[in-house]
């Protein structure tokens, strides 16, 4: 149906455009409609997001955002920090260091189409459950299930645009895409009405929207951070009453709403399930999150398989340690993507983002890890020989998309033999995901930077409860 | 050779007191008066007052009572600004001082040292410099948006650009400071007539303040932000920017392009079809001796095309800003518009939604929608079959046909009187001034 400018005047709803669609399933939805496999799949992503975030409370660029919000804001201590016990800031503020530490080293969780959905929506849950009163805090099925919202929305959204399922050029994923989920996530969680959903969902619209070329760079974990605290602030705002457009999400021609971050676009209404006698399958029901192994971009993991397993013929050819000698030539065949083809990284932020350095790190020591981006690692000489003897190739068949791509890496010996390793799907992929096992290894070993053993095991114990949990505050207690 | 955001960042170290010419003092004096007495108007908005619900925790204006953290404060004021949609407008489109000076005034307070006048009037002027510069890397940024809404793309780099100029911080700083800000930037239009749209002036003042402030403590961005395609560029259809000169042969944008402040509290296209209504109904009258609304029977417009500004029967003060149609007619039924025109008993007059029922809209291929170059007309058609039409191709506040600075300092006396006592008022001009 042809919408005009003209709105209509307030209490009609004649037809259900896109947007007010939205609004009223944010707000209807209940925790029944949450199935086991939802729920399993989504205590995962708590799980790895909170551990993320914990590690990720040891960075720079961590220090650095809570520094801001400490010295530049009015002290309103309320939601508590990751990894930082007895620092409490204001609830945004809080969602936004959280947020940035959950980014921080690019560890958080990467979804198809491209985002990275859990970091922009669970510090703002955290920091809001925080804000609620100490007797009426939400239940952990509650909690769960604004969560959910957060993640659904955010996949909904970027279901209306075939640019948003490969690897992004222009505007980043979670910076689009990541408020919209963070405020329809506290929007659920306040209780608002559909009306307000609908409201919280356009401010969070105007938002949106950070480029690309602030990844690889100190900057980009704001990205997450800001998606995290705007959201919420858009939430917040909404249920004062504030208004805004009830049609960002269709497309108005000559008005550019929120198609403005997409060159194609096109909307759809969302189901309430209280319309909808099949009730309401979640996204993440039919797909899987992946979560990483390593803190980089998530093209990385591929390379860094499939050099891995070269490392291990290597190895096995002369035990001991990969020396630069061995090697003449290193090529890699991998998607065409700018930001993530760095043949001399100079920062971490960088290295994060360079096929290069994960083939060569993973070529060198056989994985790639946490301390693999370190001053120390960063600077070895040997590290440097093998780098400098890289090249790429972008092969027709292995398009910049996160479901399709893979990697290869070929490596010419001096000798002249040549050793190939390739990787379709790596380990921690949707495709290929991660053992509850393994999973609870990365928690523990992130966590445990600055939290003591009982409760990193305790952390465990209530994401794992969480939806049987009364009080999500069982939750929220660990986490300092 | 220097990159572009590099150049940047020096230009804005660079530039100082000894920079500023008469002709651009006089110029952003103005607009300072004029930003501060909106902002103070508009400290009884609705959207306002909520925003300050929400903020609680430098000073409100219009609020003696309160202080909020500068962040707040930056977002609570700028907001104020642009609520009725009162506050001055450039070319390339956009709103540049309530991006700006809200958050130079919170910052200011923050200060150790409170700067000088000539230290804010230089900063303010590096802000809306910035943002000049930048709007003239795409030929889309001249005509009246249609994706992005320009103050949510530049705003927050003026603010950023002045914030980093008033922190004293290093041309690399600097740099830093415009690529944090990048990525605060960008809100789409749709939200343009709802109660939301002054958040984006509050958010661009804001969000610069708080991207000059992580450049301080370090935070680092990419360097090329905006040289690159995929940096600023990616709010553009086309993009082609160019190095800004630091100190040496520099001249002010503000010197030759002023802006253009607003009689009426709408979008600034609302102003030619209310000058050529109020002309059209003086021809009228003139012609038959009353004038008589009830022998009206067509109203014609002949406007610009924009999608935004085309509302044929708002519903709220915020359409109603954005509206061809409700501006004419006020202007038809009331001989004038004013702030009070957009009460919402005014708005929901039969009379007047009687006369809304009577338009027509044109988009004549000769009106482009720009606002250097656009134009409105409006013809009334009688019941007698008498017809009088008049045409604004610039109206009165426009940058071509500037406010006296007695009508001014009207103005603003008659904002900030609204909450200011007539001491107060005087005395905001004397140091303006």
């Amino acid at each position: 149906p042809l919408l005009t400018m003209q709105l209509m005047p307030p209490g009609y709803t004649f037809f259900i455009n896109s947007h007010t669609s939205f609004g009223k399933f944010i707000s209807e939805i209940k925790p029944q409609y949450l199935s086991p496999v939802a729920l399993y799949r989504s205590k995962r992503m708590v799980l790895d997001s909170v551990g993320v975030g914990l590690i990720g409370s040891t960075t720079d660029v961590f220090e650095l955002a809570l520094q801001h919000c400490q010295h530049m804001h009015a002290p309103d201590p309320i939601s508590s920090v990751y990894g930082r016990r007895g620092i409490r800031l204001s609830p945004t503020l809080a969602a936004f260091v959280n947020g940035v530490a959950t980014h921080s080293m690019d560890f958080d969780d990467t979804w198809h189409p491209a985002t990275h959905p859990s970091g922009a929506v669970l510090p703002a849950v955290l920091a809001l459950s925080d804000m609620m009163p100490a007797n009426s805090k939400p239940s952990g099925l509650d909690f769960l299930l604004a969560f959910n919202v957060g993640i659904e929305i955010q996949g909904r959204l970027m279901r209306f645009s075939n640019e948003a399922h490969n690897i992004p050029k222009r505007f980043h994923p979670p910076t689009v895409v990541g408020p919209m989920g963070s405020a329809a996530a506290c929007a659920r969680l306040l209780s608002l009405d559909p009306s307000q959903c609908s409201h919280a969902l356009a401010i969070a619209a105007s938002l949106a929207g950070a480029p690309m070329a602030n990844a690889a760079t100190q900057c980009k974990p704001l990205h997450i951070g800001n998606a995290s605290r705007l959201g919420l602030e858009a939430a917040l705002l909404a249920s004062r009453g504030l208004e805004a457009s009830p049609l960002v999400l269709d497309a108005v021609a000559g008005v550019a709403g929120f198609n403005a971050f997409y060159e194609d676009y096109v909307p759809q209404p969302l189901k309430s399930p209280s319309d909808n006698d099949n009730g309401h399958v979640f996204l993440l029901e039919e797909q899987d999150m992946g979560f990483k192994r390593f803190p980089a971009h998530l093209g990385m993991h591929w390379v860094a398989d499939a050099a891995a397993s070269v490392h291990k013929v290597l190895v096995g050819v002369d035990p001991g340690k990969v020396s630069p000698d061995q090697v003449q030539d290193i090529l890699l065949r991998v998607p065409l993507s700018k930001y993530i083809n760095r043949p001399f990284p100079e920062s971490e932020h960088e290295a994060r983002h360079s096929f290069q350095f994960n083939a060569c790190s993973a070529l060198l020591d056989g994985e790639v890890a946490v301390q693999s981006f370190s001053p120390a690692a960063m600077s070895r000489p040997e590290l440097h020989a093998l780098l400098s003897r890289v090249r790429l190739e972008h092969p027709q068949d292995n398009p910049a998309n996160f479901n399709r791509m893979y990697g290869e890496v070929q490596v010419t010996l001096v000798g002249g033999d040549i050793l190939k390793g390739r990787c379709d799907t790596f380990y921690g992929h949707w495709r290929n995901p991660l053992t509850n096992e393994s999973l609870r290894k990365k928690f523990r070993n992130n966590a445990g930077v600055v939290l003591p053993s009982e409760k990193v095991e305790r952390l465990i114990e209530a994401v794992e409860e969480l939806d049987r949990l009364d009080d999500c505050g069982a939750l929220l207690s660990q986490l300092e | 050779s220097q990159g572009i955001t590099e150049s940047f960042g020096a230009a804005i170290h660079a530039l100082n007191a000894t920079h500023l010419t008469d002709g651009v003092i006089h110029r952003s004096k103005r607009m300072m008066l004029d930003t501060l007495g909106v902002g103070l108007l508009g400290s009884r908005t609705a959207v306002f007052n909520k925003a300050l619900m929400y903020s609680q925790r430098s000073s409100v204006w219009g609020r003696s009572e309160i202080t909020l953290p500068p962040h707040y404060a930056a977002f609570v004021n700028g907001i104020a600004v642009h609520s009725m949609d009162f506050d001055d407008t450039w070319h390339p489109a956009t709103h540049p001082s309530g991006a700006v000076l809200p958050a130079l005034l919170a910052l200011a307070e923050t200060l150790a040292s409170r700067p000088s006048g000539l230290d804010l009037l230089l900063a303010f002027n590096v802000g809306l410099e910035v943002q000049g510069r930048l709007m003239r890397f795409s030929r889309e940024a001249y005509n009246i948006p249609e994706r992005f809404h320009p103050p949510s793309v530049v705003g927050v780099m003026g603010s950023a650009a002045a914030s980093a100029k008033l922190l004293g911080l290093s041309p690399a700083q600097c740099s830093h400071a415009l690529a944090i800000a990048v990525s605060s930037a960008g809100a789409p239009l749709a939200n343009a007539a709802t109660q939301t749209k002054p958040l984006h002036i509050g958010n661009a003042a804001r969000r610069g303040l708080e991207a000059a402030q992580l450049a301080q403590i370090g935070l680092e961005g990419n360097p090329a932000i905006l040289d690159v395609a995929n940096g600023l560029g990616v709010y553009y259809g086309d993009y082609n920017p160019s190095p800004m000169a630091d100190s040496g042969a520099f001249r002010w944008i503000l010197e030759d392009q002023n802006v253009a402040v607003k009689r009426i509290p709408a979008h600034l296209a609302m102003h030619w079809v209310v000058d050529a209504a109020l002309a059209a109904r003086a021809k009228l009258r003139d012609t038959v001796g009353t004038f008589d609304l009830s022998q009206i029977r067509q109203v014609t417009l002949r406007v610009p095309p924009s999608k935004y500004i085309n509302c044929p029967l708002p519903a709220s003060e915020h359409q109603a800003r954005h509206s061809f149609q409700f501006n004419a007619c006020s202007a038809l039924l009331d001989g004038q518009v004013t702030v009070a025109s957009f009460d919402r008993a005014q708005i929901n007059r039969p009379a007047l939604r009687e006369l809304l029922s009577k338009v027509e809209v044109e988009t004549p291929e000769d009106n482009p929608p720009s606002f250097d170059k656009m134009y409105c007309e409006v013809e009334i058609g009688s019941a007698e079959g008498r017809s009088a039409a008049a045409r604004c191709d610039t109206f009165y506040g426009h940058w071509r046909k500037p406010l006296s600075q007695r009508d001014l300092v009207e103005k603003f006396s008659v904002n900030a009187s609204s909450v200011l006592c007539p001491e107060g008022v005087e005395g905001l001009i004397d140091v303006v001034g």
